[in-house]
């Protein structure tokens, strides 16, 4: 065991304090990245600064066209909540389908965004569903928020406190699950709203991405036959033990056929 | 696990191939790299820190430069140990090209990891190599590219 200083704080304000008196503070949201690897010995920050008393953080609230998010929601929560299941229910379905009940009724939605995991399922809905991330600092574009694998567009300091999703028209979420951990091997979410067609896909490469020529082929029409012939270059994927480069790139094609039928 | 990668810097083949040498340089390149010194003639040892998403551990690394052909190119091979965290090996064939002023860099590199790292980051690993070695000879590609030629 080695030592580190615990502060479980109640507001960002002090959140944001404590960690600047931190020699090599860490923010926890749920922790099930943090945890696991702060076990393994692959991260040892000084301070480990826990959100999850700041209560002002969590909770769904509907605001005219948009679910507002709090970043401290757990997954089981935006999963369960009428709301999201009414207004976007392939949210509720994606967050329903994160990793195990454990992780679900711990990891949060900000924390797993914060984190960018290149096969986390909620950097997806951010950029597919053209959400709006809020922080203690600013509003960040869904499509400025992920800029790298494990990179965003956060600075130091900077807390995410929710996330904002425009109601679509209609959308849905297809991954395919590594099947032990659950993580997308690749994972599509297609959404129709009053600006366009989104498809974003996550999983496959370094960082979840759009196909711009599938937006504009299910744009003039919106069903799986559209997508017949559009592929993703392999170049930039991911390899693994799990799955090449060259079958995520078809398996994306598969995904998003399937995520446009489901969405109907 | 392969990766290759090619890079034109705007800097003749003399220069590049100095600047591939010159510990100075490399320490500014390698991402997280606190520290290099030189331990024999084509010998280095680096202190970096890693910096992938959660993870964050200190290394100490052995860098070997082998099969020097200058101007055209050598092996780079690196041997880093991170304690706890498992430990890392690769090296990268380094070629140059003359374009007119400017030079064409081109790496095959191959890349091992063990320890834990290995066990939990296996999905992760090929795409955190390749960001690694964008991040360095991107940067390369900076300082020798945005450098005038020391006097020497």
């Amino acid at each position: 065991m080695y030592s580190f200083n615990y502060r479980r704080v109640s507001s960002v304000d002090e959140a944001v304090a404590a960690l600047g008196k931190a020699e090599d503070g860490k923010l926890m949201a749920g922790g099930m990245t943090l945890l696991p690897t702060m076990k393994q010995r692959l991260a040892q920050p000084s301070d480990l600064i826990d959100l999850s008393g700041v209560g002002a953080l969590a909770g769904i609230k509907r605001e005219g066209n948009r679910i507002v998010i709090g970043a401290m929601t757990r997954h089981a929560d935006v999963a369960d909540s009428a709301e999201v299941r009414s207004a976007i229910p392939a949210l509720a379905h994606l967050a329903g389908r994160i990793g195990d009940p454990q992780v679900r009724n711990r990891g949060t939605i900000g924390g797993s965004i914060a984190n960018a995991d290149p096969a986390a399922d909620y950097p997806a809905a951010v950029v597919g569903l053209g959400a709006t991330v809020h922080t203690n600092q600013r509003e960040i574009a869904g499509d400025d928020f992920f800029t790298g694998m494990f990179d965003t567009a956060l600075e130091d300091g900077e807390i995410i406190t929710a996330v904002s999703f425009p109601v679509p028209e209609k959308a849905a979420y297809v991954k395919f699950p590594n099947p032990a951990s659950r993580y997308a091997v690749v994972g599509v979410m297609v959404a129709r709203t009053g600006g366009g067609v989104r498809v974003a896909v996550t999983g496959a490469g370094p960082s979840v991405f759009r196909v711009p020529a599938m937006e504009a082929a299910l744009a003039k029409s919106f069903s799986a036959a559209a997508l017949d012939g559009i592929t993703v270059a392999a170049d930039d994927l991911n390899t693994d033990i799990h799955a090449s480069a060259e079958y995520r790139a078809h398996l994306v094609g598969v995904m998003a056929a399937r995520a446009v039928a489901a969405a109907g | 696990m392969e990766i290759t990668g090619e890079f034109a810097i705007p800097a003749p083949r003399e220069r590049v191939w100095e600047a591939l040498n010159d510990p100075e340089v490399l320490r500014q390149c390698i991402p997280g790299c606190e520290s290099i010194e030189r331990e024999a003639d084509n010998v280095f040892n680096a202190a970096m820190r890693a910096k992938i998403g959660p993870v964050k551990a200190r290394f100490t690394s052995v860098v070997t430069l082998t099969n020097l052909d200058p101007p055209n190119g050598y092996t780079i091979v690196g041997e880093g140990k991170g304690g706890p965290a498992g430990f890392g090996k690769g090296s990268a064939d380094v070629t140059l090209e003359p374009q007119g002023d400017e030079t064409t860099l081109r790496y095959r590199a191959e890349l091992q990891v063990g320890g834990k790292l290995a066990q939990i980051g296996s999905r992760l690993v090929a795409g955190a190599a390749r960001k690694i070695a964008d991040d360095f000879f991107g940067k390369f590609q900076e300082v020798v590219g945005g450098e005038t030629p020391p006097s020497a």
